[in-house]
């Protein structure tokens, strides 16, 4: 509870920062600059969840712990949430500068891949009808599809140059106006507050869904009769 | 003795000779039935007819051709492969030889012959398709060598792509579409490559290094080595 107010509070903040405290960027028409503050986290998020995933289904092939599974979904489910995000906001940002909401730049087709990964991720959860076999599927297909994604971060900037925006807006970058990095990575931090309350409400809903799974109320049962003798 | 050389489990038995042996055995089991190579092989002649009826050779300006061209064969080849190479598994599924295969030979052994299977129809499905392709829609390739490489290490990706996710929906539901949903994200960069390496190889330009092949070659050993990692955890479900 003192989690939610908190964050609720530190993300009010930061969107107020967004538009009051913290300056347009130059070099960009009007204020879309400011796309920076709500953006870039969220396809930080999106990365971030897709890694988590994919290290949840390692763990879950090794331990064969049904609560890192949990892990694995929720950061697939939510990961494909801050995706749609990114990829709305930034075709937003793409009409706005570049004229056109789509037009395949290499950052645009990473991240259409990057959603049909999360598609046939579910795709595939809900066609295997055995829980057991669908964890391990599922975590089997999370690592492949991850292994793939070099591929992508080296291949499709090759072929074609892309328009996104990177040094103008790095963190790393001297350049970058102080107040904007300030607010940039408090907001950073909000949306990965954020992201993190949303997964563990999510593996909490998870796991009271699971006890209501067949396999868990028998070996409840068992469970149970065991210690009555 | 032809077949006992084979299978034999008393003698030496590597993951070679169990793996041929299954390779063997499917491409036997093809000759009686043709059904992977009939599907495989009429859905890729079926869009090559629909393709070339269509755009014949001489709509596309000679300047677009390298590029445009090897999109519609890639197109062509990978789309066709998705209709037909989750037969492997799917038949041991329907047939019911899943759990007998998996008594007789070790999982990587068993990856091995399947994925040998599959580069077998695809090899045949090249080799059809892409001179009909080249004749049909006159398409001018200045760089034979590195179209050949293309194409042959392209193919190897492809099968190498595929195969453990023929494993995966052989024991799921829905099939036929699950196996194109969820081949065509981990296809994409090997396709996207294949793509670039035909148009680079068709005007001739830069092709020094072939690029293209080598990031082919690199998927397709990292998929291999993959499958052969995480085939074991599908297969003795």
């Amino acid at each position: 509870m003192i989690v939610k107010v908190l964050l609720t509070l530190w993300m009010t903040a930061m969107i107020v920062a967004a538009f009051l405290y913290a300056g347009a960027a130059a070099g960009f028409p009007g204020q879309t600059s400011r796309i920076l503050f709500f953006h870039v986290p969220q396809a930080w998020v999106a990365t971030l969840s897709f890694l988590l995933s994919m290290v949840a289904s390692c763990m879950y092939l090794a331990r064969r712990r049904v609560r890192v599974d949990y892990v694995a979904l929720s950061a697939a489910e939510l990961g494909l949430l801050f995706c749609i995000l990114a990829t709305a906001t930034g075709s937003i940002f793409a009409k706005a500068t570049w004229g056109s909401f789509w037009n395949w730049d290499p950052r645009q087709t990473s991240i259409v891949i990057l959603l049909m990964i999360y598609g046939a991720y579910f795709a595939l959860r809900s066609a295997v009808p055995d829980p057991e076999k669908r964890r391990v599927f599922a975590a089997v297909y999370s690592i492949l599809a991850f292994v793939t994604v070099p591929f992508l971060v080296f291949v499709v900037p090759r072929i074609t140059a892309s328009l996104h925006p990177e040094d103008t807006m790095n963190p790393a970058n001297p350049g970058m106006d102080p107040k904007t990095l300030k607010v940039f990575l408090g907001s950073l931090f909000a949306y990965t507050g954020l992201f993190v309350w949303m997964l563990r409400l999510k593996i909490r809903l998870l796991r009271l869904e699971g006890r209501q799974e067949p396999e868990f109320i028998i070996t409840e049962k068992l469970r149970q009769e065991g210690e009555k003798r | 003795m032809r077949r006992g050389r084979w299978i034999t489990r008393t003698g030496q038995s590597t993951y070679l000779n169990e793996a041929l042996a299954i390779w063997l055995r499917d491409l036997r089991g093809e000759f009686r039935t043709r059904y992977a190579v009939n599907a495989i092989l009429m859905f890729a002649v079926t869009t090559l007819i629909a393709v070339s009826f269509s755009i014949g050779s001489f709509r596309i300006a000679e300047a677009e051709k390298p590029f445009l061209y090897s999109v519609l064969l890639w197109i062509i080849l990978v789309f066709s492969a998705l209709s037909g190479l989750s037969r492997s598994f799917v038949k041991e599924e329907e047939a019911g030889t899943m759990d007998v295969l998996k008594l007789s030979a070790r999982p990587q052994a068993v990856f091995l012959g399947k994925l040998f299977f599959n580069l077998t129809l695809l090899g045949a499905l090249e080799i059809i398709i892409v001179p009909s392709f080249i004749l049909m829609m006159n398409y001018k390739i200045k760089h034979p060598g590195l179209f050949t490489a293309m194409i042959i290490t392209g193919g190897f990706g492809l099968g190498a792509g595929t195969s453990i996710v023929a494993a995966m929906i052989a024991q799921a539901s829905a099939r036929g579409a699950l196996f194109s949903v969820l081949s065509f994200p981990l296809l994409l960069p090997l396709m996207i490559t294949a793509i670039k390496g035909c148009e680079r190889a068709a005007d001739g330009m830069n092709t020094a290094g072939w690029p293209e092949v080598r990031i082919a070659v690199a998927y397709t050993v990292i998929m291999i080595i993959m499958s052969l990692f995480l085939f074991p955890l599908i297969w003795e479900e």
